[in-house]
């Protein structure tokens, strides 16, 4: 009855991971493998949004009719972290390890609430509202996750 | 699902500050105090100046920072919302802060008018906040080990304060009641029913988080609070109805359990995939070195009587868990929340058009590290205070006076970057938005 919730929640967590590999490497100021790691994670971190935004949300706006409820809250903040994403690419291709940081920083911050709101409250609705298209769903939520 | 609806709207940003703020205020007053008093406020736990000073400090520091955290931490964690954050954070801050400076004053004087007006602003301020936040709170489900947390915790807080009033109410000799064991059942409420209860809740959620660390374990987060909660109401009961031969087991197995979490969290913490360690994650360490070093000097002192006897132990144990455990925690915490929410609001302000600085811009890195390590000169003076009075008395008046006037400045300083950074998004957006007219 949690299918969703955990596939997203693991997704979230392989996300942090692979943030926390980028930082490592600007840490040991090893830019080139900085570099090398980020788009990992930018690219994992869009593939979330994008599942959510074109799959995950709209099936759950269309059965609650909430359109511009909890799913519009996500996007709006979906919005403020590709911003956040686009700042700390840019301070990294300069080099710049305090701008890289900060942002970085932000964005784990923003990425973590943001999360704790969709794993505690969200994703255990589309548990209950999606149970009945899982066999659907889940393949294909999976597929945009992979990229 | 009515209170989800509007899960984006977090309270104004004066809501929180205006406790966050007050807190280093009275941690001010309470170095203030130290220096003023001098060396005898040590000669024992029970003088009026310790006391003042654990109530300034819990009351006063610790009291503010969790009412200003769970304000702005419920709408995240429940999608609770509190109905006006603004009036509910004006009459709560302000009936608390009053209320302590009044306890603190009753417990220098001995006044029983001085102790009956801080028991009915803190107890009607805690209270309101419970009616405004339980409203909150109340129809969403506790699915998580966090919000259960939060709710338990205020349980031991409402129960810490119900016997703190009743002492308050006592203290003057009038209701007969046997006021030392009264005492130790508010203290050990305090300690461990709130602040314990609420410190794990916290670190549950905010050391795997943002510290990148395995979680803890589920059948420790989800069994943890509560098995602290049944031992101490086991423990109030044995140690009211005088079971001598059960009571200290009960709380030795609370200390215990107590010190599993703070061992189990610096063992987390040392598997962070985190490169850098910030100044939170220090504080988190400090203090929870500080919680275990507490809870050794506690069984130690329980067993061996020669060591028991003596009266610098419970003054050591308090000045460990309050300065070195949980105002380390709450410190570190602010580090993170305030220039956060400055940041949070600026970006709202933007509307996507205009981006504010990150959120390290907001308090200078090496601010927050040289206010650290006066916090952690502040603690080692103070435990070297406690053994050696007339050595160490005054310097450690002196350093938790520089560290808190530091914490304070920092806050400050996120206040009036804020206000800075606002005034350029508004120009900013007038000209966006006059530009297309001018080109015209
Ligand atoms: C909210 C958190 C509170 C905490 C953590 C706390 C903590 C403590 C502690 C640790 C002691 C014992 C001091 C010692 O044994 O050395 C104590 C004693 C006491 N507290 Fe509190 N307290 C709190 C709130 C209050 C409140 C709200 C009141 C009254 C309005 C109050 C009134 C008292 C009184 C009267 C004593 C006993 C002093 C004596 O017997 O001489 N406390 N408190
Ligand atoms: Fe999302």
């Amino acid at each position: 009855m949690h299918e969703i919730s955990e596939l997203m929640t693991k997704d979230h967590r392989s996300c942090d991971d692979f943030l926390a590999v980028v930082e490592k490497a600007v840490t040991d100021q090893n830019w080139q493998l900085a570099q090398a790691e980020f788009p990992r994670f930018r690219d994992a971190l869009l593939n979330h949004f994008e599942a959510e935004e074109s799959i995950l949300f709209p099936l759950f706006e269309k059965r609650t009719g909430m359109y511009q409820g909890p799913t519009q809250v996500m996007r709006g903040e979906h919005v403020q972290m590709r911003q956040l994403l686009a700042a700390a690419e840019a301070a990294l291709a300069e080099r710049e390890a305090d701008d890289y940081n900060g942002n970085a920083e932000t964005l784990l911050i923003m990425m973590q609430q943001h999360n704790v709101k969709e794993e505690n409250i969200l994703y255990p609705m589309c548990d209950q509202q999606l149970a009945d298209q899982l066999d659907a769903l889940l393949p294909e939520l999976q597929k945009q996750l992979a990229g | 699902m009515q209170a989800l609806l509007s899960f984006d709207q977090a309270p104004p940003l004066a809501a929180p500050l205006r406790f966050f703020l007050t807190a280093p205020l009275f941690a001010i007053l309470a170095a203030l105090l130290l220096l003023w008093s001098g060396p005898d406020l040590f000669a024992s736990r029970w003088t009026g100046a310790a006391l003042a000073l654990t109530h300034l400090i819990t009351v006063g520091f610790m009291l503010q920072v969790m009412l200003g955290a769970m304000l702005q931490i419920l709408p995240v964690v429940a999608g609770a919302n509190i109905a006006r954050p603004q009036l509910l954070a004006t009459l709560v801050n302000a009936a608390v802060a009053t209320g302590a400076l009044l306890l603190a004053s009753g417990f220098l004087s001995y006044q029983p008018l001085l102790f009956e007006l801080a028991a009915v602003l803190i107890g009607g301020g805690v209270a309101l906040f419970i009616v405004g936040a339980g409203h909150a709170l109340y129809g969403v489900p506790s699915t998580n080990a966090t919000i259960r947390g939060l709710k338990l915790s205020l349980l031991g807080l409402t129960v810490t304060i119900c016997l703190g009033v009743l002492l308050a109410v006592a203290i003057d000799g009038s209701l007969a009641l046997p006021l030392m064991q009264l005492t130790s059942i508010h203290l050990g409420w305090g300690f461990v029913g709130w602040s314990v209860v609420l410190l794990a809740a916290v670190a549950f959620v905010v050391v795997p988080m943002f510290q990148m660390t395995p979680a803890y374990p589920e059948w420790f987060a989800g069994r943890f609070s509560w098995t602290l909660l049944t031992l101490l109401v086991l423990w109030s009961v044995a140690d009211s109805a005088g079971w001598q031969c059960l009571s200290p087991w009960l709380a030795a197995a609370a200390v215990l359990a107590i010190a599993a979490f703070a061992a189990l969290t610096l063992q987390l913490q040392s598997r962070s995939k985190r490169a850098r360690f910030d100044a939170t994650q220090h504080y988190w360490r400090l203090a929870m070195l500080s919680t275990l070093a507490a809870c050794a000097l506690w069984l130690a002192a329980s067993s061996w009587p020669s060591l028991g006897e003596r009266s610098e132990w419970p003054l050591l144990c308090g000045v460990l868990a309050l300065f070195g455990g949980f105002m380390s925690v709450m410190i570190g915490m602010l580090y993170k929340i305030v220039p956060f929410l400055v940041w949070s609001h600026l970006q709202n302000l933007g509307r996507g058009r205009v981006f504010p600085p990150n959120m390290n811009k907001v308090i200078a890195g090496h601010q927050l590290n040289r206010q650290m390590q006066a916090h952690f000169v502040a603690l080692a003076l103070l435990l070297a205070a406690v053994l050696w009075p007339e050595w160490f008395t005054y310097p450690a008046g002196l350093a938790l006076l520089a560290a808190n006037a530091w914490l304070l400045r920092n806050l400050l300083a996120a206040i009036t970057f804020y206000r800075q950074q606002r005034l350029t998004i508004e120009e900013t957006l007038t000209h966006v938005s006059a530009a297309p007219a001018e080109a015209r």
